[in-house]
């Protein structure tokens, strides 16, 4: 059982705790229990998730964690498996490869018709040599170190997103 | 003769390199009492601040990957002296110190958009 010193433990002994049933006192007399996800090395703050009829997440300040116990020290395959997947993205439609290349295609235009210089590298389109655009090429799949070029690229996608499906800009 | 002009010193921005996380910026000084810093160089060895500091990487990266699916969820906020609040969760700072939400249900009425401080949260819960 952890005292108070929660916050100073560090990233190593906070390493332990992961994907163990924990409860975690806090605040006044609140006691939360649940699988830890992971604790955020800034704050020291205490992500904790139960599955129950739905997946719940709670996370405990760092400042008002008491103390740390825990219950069960290994989750079972299917836990640990939903443990894994608990904040992953729901994972895409597989689209044929016909289609996918077509919605490349659709996409390379898109941004040539707004000047914006892209070429094709394998199954990506790489935009200006700093943004790279994966299968199924939506907004979501753009990566880019360049946080102003990655916004500008996302919303020129969404529109043609929404103009695609006929909802509003 | 010209009339002088006053000169405008602009505040000094932030330092390009640490973006926040320099245990010596101003910033940090100012803001972030609270914030934990990793282990001084001079306390440990090298191999040691390269485990502490994977160690810090992969626990960030579930952290932010926890904040990133609560955005536009509904989270419910349980602060101290028995308060407890509803909003949408927007976004957070660097260092966890304010959360930016919309729709803040309090008991005096709604608050289209809030900053809440951190360090008035004792806990919040959302649904996946």
């Amino acid at each position: 059982m952890m005292q108070c010193g929660w916050p100073l433990m560090g990233p190593l002994r906070w390493l332990h705790y992961l994907n163990k049933e924990v409860t975690v006192r806090a605040g006044k007399g609140e006691e939360h229990r649940g699988w830890l996800l992971s604790v955020d090395p800034v704050s020291a703050s205490v992500v904790l998730v139960s599955f129950g009829e739905a997946v719940v997440v709670r996370v405990v300040m760092g400042h008002a964690v008491e103390a740390v116990e825990v219950l069960r020290a290994a989750a079972d395959d299917e836990t640990a498996k939903s443990l894994r997947s608990v904040f992953l993205p729901p994972p895409s439609p597989c689209l044929d490869p016909k289609e996918l290349r077509q919605r490349r295609d659709a996409v390379r235009r898109w941004l040539q018709e707004n000047r914006i210089p892209v070429e094709e590298e394998g199954e990506e389109l790489k935009v200006a040599g700093v943004l790279t655009i994966a299968a199924p090429y939506s907004a979501h799949d753009c990566r880019s170190s360049n946080q102003i070029i990655l916004d500008r690229i996302q919303r020129l996608i969404g529109i043609q997103d929404c103009t695609n499906q006929g909802l509003p800009l | 003769m010209a009339t002088p002009v006053p000169v405008l010193r602009l505040p000094k921005g932030p330092d390009p390199n640490s973006r926040g996380f320099d245990p010596n910026s101003p910033r940090f000084i100012a803001l972030c009492r609270t914030s934990i810093s990793s282990s001084a160089a001079s306390d440990t060895n090298s191999e040691q601040l390269q485990k502490e500091q994977d160690a810090r990487s992969v626990l960030r990266e579930g952290f932010l990957r926890c904040l990133l699916s609560m955005t536009n969820k509904k989270v419910q906020f349980q602060m101290y002296e028995n308060v407890k609040v509803e909003a949408t969760f927007g976004a957070s700072d660097i260092d966890v110190l304010n959360f930016q939400v919309s729709d803040l249900h309090t008991p005096i009425g709604v608050q289209k958009e809030a900053l809440i401080r951190c360090q008035d949260v004792i806990s919040f819960t959302f649904d996946v």
